[in-house]
């Protein structure tokens, strides 16, 4: 039995198995019997973050069914109509590509997960610098690369990536001070961003210079130094307005309406027309009008067949995800593992923040997924793969903590 | 593994470590802060979305729906027939999962009109079929609940009547299809189904207030009079338009049954009628106009029935003297109109006639119109009859148009359903002269005033009109028990601005009409009352100072006890 096990998962989770027997006599002494890699794994891993993430999949399943014969309707054409819930179904397909793929970054430890994510940013990056070349045009924007069922949004995937190595480049500060990390960060960071404006694809420049910020933030930059890079960032922000076309347009049409405001409007009338407990599921009417219904407009869906209330829930759900984080990273001595932690759940705050803020008309960018719950192959699998990681650096072994802690309880 | 966490005594572990120290610890708060910050103001937004949701989702109807069809509106922006998103209950029987016993009795429970049974049969039929063709959003919501998903809720587009039967015959009906079928429905269905046009409602030339009005004093007299048919219409005398259009026994467009489709006939537009003495104002006017009648105190020889081709002329109050022609249309004298109509001629008589168009149908928009009855064989005694309206049937309509032109100065205008908007009224042509016009406008108002009108006279409404009780036609010669009696009307006579014209078709004489079943007694009352409830609807004000002047003709009319 073990064996196999053992064959399953190669030499890398034979250290765990060595370990989890090392342990063998305190954790009988809990009634701790299992001590199988995966019962292993399973004990370590913040299950509370795990469960979170499965209820925001179910969340998103229920969604996207919801949402999928308003788009189906609308991508129907005379010679070829689409299931009503086509949708649901390919979403039911890639959460069943997403959920292993999740898992089983979990499953690294920590410094394989590192090497793991240092090496794909890396290569998605090579992708992103590829795409202005090799790239596809949709809806006017080059972001995607690819053959056809291979064809990626290098940009998403590079997300939980390039937190995961930025955390690991400022992590270098505490054992060598000579080199300057933070202007090399904000070299890689700027360099990304200017890939990525000239897709362009303002939503995903503003994640990615948020989770670096964020990464400044809690690495310890000092308070004057972040109050100038938030200057800064409205300075940037103003001179985007003044000489980025592309943020013009946006900013233009959140703040005098046209046909982005269009839309913006549609969201609302979807949002706004269920009430606070919907017209019940299958009843919406306004999403019909709706486009993009089942990924950038997918939370006005929920507000309008399922009501505000849920959409209150959903907003608390991330948060409490957040939080969750954040609060079990207090007591957390490894910096690398504190600020890759802090990088992950910035990008998966941040882009669920902004897409609602978007579908409330409190931002003004568009092309932004709800991470796990608006529908597509490539968000979910990057999604799952950067909560893969967040949940292979926020593995601990419970007892180890609670025994130094006990010892340090006793000596002070 | 979380109460391990939550353990205190953790806090030093921040000076224990030696990278990681107090200043992580507070950023690592800010940032949850940050985040929390956000999520309150995402949440704060929905609250008040939720707030204010209510006026806001009723605006959104209201600009993006466009119907599939066309409302139709009347002159003042009421929907008279207007599309709604309705629901249908489809069943798809290869889906359905649950019980189909059970399933037919959850339904019968929700539509308790229709057994379970009927239900079973369709589920079990084997074949996608409709289970309702309509159903109310409660009840779809009822059934949505079953949790059946083999059954379905297309929304299909019905045609929605809001008032019912009260204007049934203008605006007419579609069928399933959604395709008019009758009435404005019919004339306007390419209109109505334009993409480029169906956002924009069709307004009528009706008036839902008046035609209520109409509607509500015509169906009062025929309770009353126990007659078996009612029709009356309101026309601007000056435009042509059709203010009030009623026709009863009436019908529901919203639900055709059996009776329905018999009440179709449109007593206005289609029935045609011998309308009797109503027409002795025409054969006046159009003496008057053409010269064959030069002095109005001028007398006919009254005293004796006219015989004629072997056919006896007789009055229904035998004056039994010589009258002048203001007594001859005030007292309704068939004698002294023959007179009259034979002096004109049948070619002039006739050329008249057709000259108001009494040979064709109305001039309508609607399909459901009447052919006249024209006389086939016209000698002398038919210009006779024809003078007092007999032998020649038309529809009311062709009377009200007849009379718009006979009071609004000589001009005929073809009526129309369609609103008109100000100054563009047709131009028209000239059937009466202007004086004769105006000569008449006296004459009609001394029937009412002093003749067999005078039932008819609202105080201040300056009504004039014209009675006519005429027998129906039936099989081997003029029913005497059958009469169709009409009042033909307009008001103010010193500016007639509307024509109203109303019939009963076969009233019975009660006690309310003192057994009298004659239009003096049964139709005129109708106008009494009908026009001070429509007058000031229509910008006409009771004034009891003004009036046609008829001070000059007046003396005309002999008096018991009168020097005259």
């Amino acid at each position: 039995m073990r064996g196999a096990i053992m064959a399953e998962h190669g030499p890398k989770q034979l250290a765990g198995v060595i370990a989890a027997r090392g342990r063998a006599t305190m954790e009988s002494r809990l009634g701790r019997a299992d001590r199988s890699p995966i019962g292993v794994w399973f004990w370590e891993l913040d299950r509370v973050l795990l469960g979170l993430i499965v209820a925001l999949i179910a969340i998103g399943l229920l969604a996207v069914a919801a949402a999928s014969p308003a788009t189906a309707q609308r991508l129907s054409t005379s010679s070829q109509t689409l299931d009503p819930l086509y949708f649901f179904y390919r979403q039911l397909m890639w959460v069943a590509v997403s959920v292993p793929c999740m898992l089983l970054v979990s499953m690294l430890p920590k410094d394989e997960a590192r090497r793991f994510a240092i090496l794909a940013f890396g290569l998605f990056l090579a992708l992103l610098i590829l795409v202005p070349v090799f790239g596809s045009e949709v809806n006017g924007a080059r972001r995607w690369i690819g053959p056809g069922f291979a064809n990626v949004q290098p940009s998403e995937f590079l997300k939980p990536f390039f937190a995961v190595t930025m955390a690991w480049i400022l992590s270098w500060k505490s054992r060598e001070h000579s080199i300057p990390v933070i202007p090399l960060t904000l070299g890689i960071t700027g360099f990304i961003a200017l890939l990525l404006m000239n897709q362009p694809d303002l939503g995903q420049t503003i994640i990615f210079c948020g989770i670096w910020f964020t990464l400044m933030l809690v690495g310890g930059m000092s308070v004057r130094l972040l109050a100038a890079l938030v200057i800064g960032g409205i300075v940037l922000l103003v001179a985007a307005y003044a000489f980025y076309p592309v943020a013009t347009q946006r900013i233009d049409t959140w703040l005098f309406g046209g046909e982005t405001n269009d839309q913006i409007m549609l969201a609302y009338r979807t949002i706004t027309s269920g009430g606070l407990v919907g017209v019940g599921p299958g009843l919406g009417t306004e999403k019909f009008h709706l486009p993009e219904a089942h990924t950038d407009y997918i939370f006005s869906v929920i507000g309008e067949e399922f009501g505000i209330l849920p959409c209150i829930v959903i907003a608390l759900t991330f948060l409490a995800v957040i939080i969750r984080v954040l609060v079990r990273l207090l007591d957390e001595e490894d910096r690398f593992v504190i600020l890759a932690a802090t990088g992950l759940v910035a990008q998966f705050g941040g882009q669920a923040l902004v897409n609602m803020a978007v579908n409330l008309q409190l931002f003004p960018s568009k092309g932004m997924t709800l991470p796990f719950i608006s529908y597509g192959g490539s968000s979910l699998i990057a999604i799952g793969v950067g909560m893969g990681l967040l949940l292979a650096f926020t593995k601990r072994n419970p007892y180890l903590d609670r025994s130094r802690y006990m010892m340090k309880g006793a000596s002070g | 593994m979380n109460t391990i966490a939550a353990m205190p005594g953790r806090r030093p572990i921040t000076a224990y470590s030696g990278s990681v120290g107090t200043a992580t610890y507070q950023r690592l708060m800010i940032l949850a802060l940050i985040f929390v910050a956000a999520v309150l103001l995402i949440i704060l937004r929905l609250t008040s979305f939720a707030l204010f949701e209510e006026q806001k989702s009723f605006r959104s109807l209201s600009t993006t729906y466009v119907p599939e069809r066309g409302d139709i509106v009347d002159r003042r922006g009421v929907p008279l027939a207007r599309t709604i998103a309705a629901y249908a209950i489809w069943m798809k029987p290869d889906d359905i999962r649950g019980d189909r016993k059970q399933l037919a009795a959850d339904l019968e429970r929700i539509f308790p009109d229709e057994p379970a049974g009927v239900f079973y049969a369709k589920l079990t039929a084997g074949k996608p079929t409709y289970l309702r063709r309509r159903a109310l959003p409660r009840e779809v919501s009822e059934v949505h609940a079953l949790g059946e998903i083999g059954i379905e809720f297309p929304r299909e587009p019905e045609r929605l009547y809001p008032e019912y039967d009260l204007a049934a015959h203008v605006i007419g009906f579609t069928d399933m299809g959604g395709t008019g079928r009758m009435g404005m429905e019919r004339v306007l269905e390419s209109r109505l189904t334009d993409p480029a046009k169906r956002a924009q409602p069709v307004a009528l030339s009706i008036d839902s207030r008046v035609q209520g009005a109409l509607r509500n004093e015509l169906s009062k007299a025929m309770a009353s009079t126990h007659a078996i048919g009612a029709a009356g219409v309101v026309l601007d005398a000056n435009t042509g338009e059709i203010v009030a259009l009623s026709s009863l026994p009436s019908f529901n467009p919203n639900k055709l049954d059996a009776e329905g489709v018999r009440n179709q006939a449109n007593g206005v537009t289609q029935s045609v009628y011998e309308l009797g003495s109503t027409f002795k104002p025409i054969t006046v006017a159009a003496a008057l106009d053409a010269g064959t009648v030069r002095d109005l105190s001028r007398r006919y020889d009254a005293t004796a029935p006219l015989k004629i081709a072997g056919f006896r002329i007789h009055d229904d109050h035998p004056m039994g003297r010589w009258i002048n022609v203001p007594e001859a249309l005030v007292n309704s004298s068939n004698i002294v109109t023959a007179r009259i109509a034979d002096d004109l001629g049948q070619e002039r008589m006739e050329k008249m006639l057709r000259t108001l168009r009494f040979d064709q149908r109305p001039e309508i928009e609607i399909a459901e119109k009447g052919l006249p009855i024209w006389p086939r064989d016209w000698g002398r005694l038919t210009t006779m009859t024809v003078g007092y309206g007999h032998g020649i049937a038309v529809t009311p309509l062709h009377l009200a148009t007849a009379y718009a032109a006979l009071v609004n100065g000589g001009i005929y205008r073809p009526s129309t359903l369609l609103k008109v908007q100000p100054d563009q009224a047709p131009a028209g042509r000239r059937v009466f002269s202007a004086a004769t016009s105006a000569r008449m406008r006296q004459l009609l108002r001394m029937i009412v005033l002093d003749g067999t009108g005078r039932n008819a006279d609202a105080e201040g409404y300056r009504i004039g009109g014209k009675t006519g009780s005429a027998e129906k036609p039936s099989a081997g010669g003029y029913s005497k028990s059958s009469l169709v009696s009409t009042f033909a009307a307009a008001f103010p006579m010193d500016n007639p601005k509307y024509v109203v014209v109303v019939t009963l078709d076969e009233p019975q004489g009660t006690a309310a009409t003192s057994f009298q079943r004659t239009a003096g007694w049964v139709a005129a009352p109708i106008v009494k009352r009908l026009v001070p409830r429509i007058g000031p609807m229509l910008g006409v004000l009771p004034d009891t100072r003004r009036d046609v002047d008829v001070s000059e003709l007046m003396p005309l009319l002999w008096r018991s006890g009168g020097g005259h």
